[in-house]
């Protein structure tokens, strides 16, 4: 039986170094039917691995970060990257020919840019941390980009923000305040 | 302002606009290839990086690793919060849930590296995990006018 649904833009913009995944991703992630897993939802366990994973890679940075300039870091930073991007090419050469052609140009272009602009902005992470910014500290202030997005988002793409994210967007500033004291 | 708060914050701008051009790339292409155009991209930038960098042959083995496994964590961790989407979490619940991440990086970095908070830090990490959970909750369709 196949219980699968499509999620209607369920994410919103999500505090991930790599956006280009789960944003990407979750605007198209079929939906299946909810699975336990020791009497626990897997939802659940691969939320609380979500967070392992990037919560650990704001500490293994900032140890990279005491022996390596932040363009080495870069570099290494890729090559892990590519045993992931070889599964993806797999899963887009599997599903090939089921996309439409119709404004793929455009699609790849920003795409490039999203991957130039955040390769940039690694850059930029891992200089903060050479510059002796504590993980403690630049970690929560870089997670704090979905105010940039939200900003974007409201001016160019014309969306609108709820009463929460009003909230968060002023929470934002107060947090950056009191981190640069 | 510190070097270092100039740097964290011009990464939170460069990874805020991204939010925006990954929408845009992925209303015309599917996620798997906008990721791995973005991936192609990373690796393109590693190509102007090479002539900046200044790799030295007294590499740490721990610094090489921890700087691989940034990557290799980081992809791996959008894997698997696309997988508890997929596993039927509601994203409002997921995608605040894993907002939580930086504490974990706060918790290991008090922990294994020995940082040190001030109070007034303390309340700025707070406040900033409770901003990026606010920030990522998507408006719900009754609350907009």
């Amino acid at each position: 039986m196949n219980h699968k649904t499509r999620v209607e833009n369920p994410c919103g913009y999500c505090p991930c170094v790599l956006r280009a995944g789960i944003l990407g991703w979750c605007e198209s992630a079929p939906v299946s039917e909810k699975k336990q897993f020791l009497f626990t939802p897997l939802w659940l366990l691969w939320s609380l691995v979500t967070i392992v994973l990037w919560g650990t890679w704001g500490l293994v940075s900032k140890i990279a970060s005491t022996g390596v300039d932040a363009y080495v870091n870069q570099l290494l930073y890729t090559a892990g990257l590519l045993p992931l991007m070889v599964f993806v090419a797999w899963t887009v050469h599997k599903s090939k020919g089921r996309e439409k052609s119709e404004g793929r140009r455009a699609g790849v272009f920003w795409a490039f840019l999203t991957g130039i602009l955040g390769g940039v902005g690694n850059i930029a992470f891992f200089e903060a941390m050479v510059k002796g910014g504590d993980a403690s500290v630049v970690a929560p202030v870089t997670a704090l980009f979905p105010m940039v997005t939200v900003l974007l988002a409201l001016v160019f793409l014309k969306e609108r923000l709820g009463r929460t994210q009003w909230l968060g967007l002023g929470l934002a500033f107060v947090a950056i305040y009191l981190l640069s004291a | 302002m510190h070097a270092w708060l100039s740097f964290a914050v011009l990464a939170l701008v460069l990874w805020g606009i991204t939010g925006v051009t990954q929408k845009l790339s992925t209303n015309r292409i599917s996620s798997e290839r906008s990721f791995l155009w973005f991936c192609w991209a990373m690796v393109a930038l590693s190509g102007i990086v090479l002539l900046l960098a200044r790799p030295h042959s007294a590499l740490g083995t721990v610094v090489v690793l921890c700087s691989i496994a940034g990557g290799a964590l980081n992809g791996l961790g959008a894997w698997t919060s696309f997988r508890a989407l997929e596993s039927g979490g509601k994203a409002s619940i997921v995608i605040s849930l894993i907002s939580l991440y930086p504490m974990l990086t706060v918790v290991l970095a008090v922990l294994l590296l020995h940082e040190r908070l001030t109070p007034m830090q303390t309340a700025g990490v707070v406040t900033a995990i409770t901003a990026a959970i606010l920030l990522s909750l998507e408006p719900s369709a009754k609350a907009e006018p």
